[in-house]
């Protein structure tokens, strides 16, 4: 991580970007320290690729600043900046082999031959593809194309590493192999990346910091825990993983960082400065959620759909303030012996439950 | 339908023309191919004797040769020319909107629609002897005698590369528009300029269109006639102009062994061509 005298290797400052009436990005700001993978997270159109474009240089903002370590880049071309880039389609050079694809950003900064070699064979031996230097594009798999983009990207040492969707293209299972691998390459190397995603497993599994972002703007900024803990606001709550959003009122809030939230009849304390009287929304994961037998305190509820998904099992509720779901871990044993039309209570310690930014 | 029913669908439709090519192209080109085995007949089209005469004949006179080189030559000049024109303005055309760019393509398409005949004296309007470059040049005073334009070869290349421009210009453009533009992006975060982009990614990308162009124009230029007769006169001949000679001279087999000359002509050129652009690599099989 970065000391306090070095500069972040990448800042935004109030960036916007509009195209023609759409406001893709707005008034952004974001400092991201060195060797930090940081995802911007969102669904399609809140203005996540704008954003690494506008680091890239692709798209230039309509105001704002851009900085790439100490340089303001605001307005200079791709070329002159310090960054590399993964593309979701690979965008290998088709006509080029596997060497000559990764030796192309070190020809473009003119590196002298000897060394061009020996930073090939680094790099594929990285990605493990040693051997298939004489190879081209076509003749990998998807799987195998990544890694050679991963390699052409890395070779050059840049200031930041983006990476749109790149592993958006590959299968479940290889996707969840890269994004170990991603990881440990990049926390290897120590380089700064700058991840776009719309997966929020795979941002989870893999940032340091996450920019969860809706309509040009982010919602909400933090550690993978942080934000999926305590999400500020009911898009995080439920863009990242499942949560149950339920009404409540705050009956005192007279208690220093903690309030009183009455969900249901069902008391909790919870972090905030809310006044009493005050309507609010509360966010319980399903993990956290406890059921118990009807009259025990909670929220009652009626079990009305139980699926099996191994390592957990879905409990789908009714409660008077609508849907519930809840996850039982699956741990052996007794078992939990839930059955559709079950009567339960539906209960969370005080800490899992966090109040939503209106 | 079932599949296999499909597929003989497919067969009886193919059909037709497969035997219209073989009635139609094949069996007189294998006739020709007879033909120029033979010696010329006062009365026939062809004497009864096998011989190589005519192969021999073409091989060792030096005027057909020359003829052959000037072929190449021209050919050659009219392929650069409508490469160095066309490839700047296919790059314009490609950048356009869908759109416009159709629009583009049909206006580039529009000179095709006046003969070729009409065109080649439009150029004899403009570089004749008492033509509009020689008249002006004449008042401007920087001329005293009017200069020969007309009947030379570089007027036959002006007149076959306008025409030919359009083939380019469509065949490079269309490649260009169909690019993925990661490719030149993903060379602008390695650090490519504008012109190393250009160098590196954009115009080796671009070779299948360019090797189409460069082979329209080629085959296009061998198989003029018009604009060649008009515009280069009796010192600009070329292999197809031998041709016409022969055969209205009853020369039949010795016109019928020039034209698979130019046959060879072609498909050694083209070879050439594909061999040297290598379009195949563009889609990663690196031929």
């Amino acid at each position: 991580m970065a000391d306090a005298a070095e500069p972040p290797d990448v800042r935004l400052a109030r960036v916007s970007k509009s195209y023609g009436t759409v406001a893709a990005v707005r008034e952004l700001s974001l400092e991201i320290p060195r060797g930090v993978f940081f995802s911007l997270l969102g669904p399609s159109g809140c203005g996540k690729t704008t954003t690494l474009r506008l680091i890239a240089g692709f798209e230039h903002p309509d105001a704002g600043e851009v900085y790439i370590r100490r340089a303001r880049v605001t307005g200079v071309p791709p070329y002159r900046r310090d960054f590399s880039m993964v593309f979701q389609s690979y965008a290998l050079f088709p006509h080029l082999t596997v060497a000559e694809n990764v030796a192309f950003g070190l020809r473009m900064r003119r590196r002298p031959k000897g060394e061009r070699g020996r930073s090939i064979s680094e790099a594929l031996a990285l990605v493990k593809l040693a051997g298939f230097e004489a190879r081209y594009p076509r003749e990998l798999s998807g799987g195998q194309q990544q890694r050679v983009a991963l390699a052409r990207a890395i070779v050059v040492r840049p200031a930041v590493l983006l990476l749109d969707e790149p592993l958006g293209a590959l299968d479940k299972l290889l996707r969840e192999e890269m994004q170990v691998e991603l990881r440990h390459l990049q926390q290897e190397l120590g380089i700064t990346a700058v991840f776009v995603t719309h997966d929020q497993e795979e941002a989870l599994t893999l940032s340091d910091q996450i920019a969860v972002m809706r309509n040009g703007v982010i919602e909400q900024l933090g550690p993978p825990r942080a934000v999926y803990e305590r999400p500020e606001t009911e898009f995080v709550a439920s863009f990242l993983g499942a949560s149950n959003l339920l009404a409540g009122r705050v009956t005192d809030g007279s208690r220093g960082s903690k309030v009183v939230v009455e969900v249901a009849g069902y008391r909790s304390s919870v972090s905030g400065t809310n006044g009493a009287g005050e309507a609010v929304r509360v966010a319980v994961r399903p993990e956290r959620l406890r059921l118990g037998l009807a009259g025990e305190p909670g929220v009652a509820a009626t079990v009305r759909e139980i699926v099996y998904r191994g390592a957990a099992t879905h409990v789908y509720l009714e409660s008077a303030g609508g849907p519930l779901l809840a996850y039982l871990q699956n741990t052996g044993g007794a078992g939990q012996s839930v059955r559709p039309g079950d009567r339960v209570t539906c209960s969370w310690e005080d800490e899992a439950a966090v109040l939503l930014r209106a | 339908m079932p599949a296999r029913s499909l597929q003989s669908l497919g067969w009886a439709l193919a059909l037709p023309p497969v035997l219209f090519l073989l009635a139609f192209f094949v069996g007189p080109l294998l006739y020709l191919l007879y033909v120029s085995f033979h010696g010329a007949s006062t009365s026939d089209l062809y004497n009864a004797e096998l011989t190589l005469a005519n192969y021999a004949a073409i091989a060792g006179d030096p005027f057909y040769l020359r003829v052959l080189l000037r072929t190449l030559e021209t050919a050659a000049a009219i392929m650069g020319l409508c490469l160095a024109v066309g490839y700047p303005v296919a790059m314009l055309v490609a950048k356009l909107p869908r759109r416009r760019r159709e629009i583009a393509s049909i206006l580039l398409l529009l000179p095709l629609m006046v003969s070729n005949v009409v065109r080649a004296y439009g150029w004899v309007a403009i570089l004749g002897r008492r033509g509009l470059v020689n008249i002006a040049l004449g008042k401007v005073g920087l001329i005293d005698a009017p200069l020969a334009l007309l009947y030379t070869p570089a007027a036959v290349v002006l007149g076959l590369a306008t025409i030919l421009l359009p083939y380019m210009v469509i065949s490079i453009a269309n490649t260009l528009a169909s690019l993925d533009r990661r490719y030149e992006e993903a060379a602008q975060a390695l650090g490519a300029g504008p012109i190393r982009t250009f160098l590196h990614v954009t115009l080796p990308l671009s070779s299948p269109g360019v090797a189409s162009g460069l082979l329209l124009v080629f085959l296009l230029t061998l198989s003029a006639y018009v604009t060649v007769t008009l515009l280069g006169g009796p010192p600009s001949k070329l292999l197809v102009s031998l041709v016409y000679d022969n055969v209205v001279s009853f020369q039949w087999p010795r016109a019928a062994a020039l034209a698979f000359v130019l046959l060879a002509v072609a498909l050694v050129v083209s070879a050439l061509i594909l061999a040297v652009l290598r379009p195949g690599r563009v889609r990663g099989r690196g031929r």
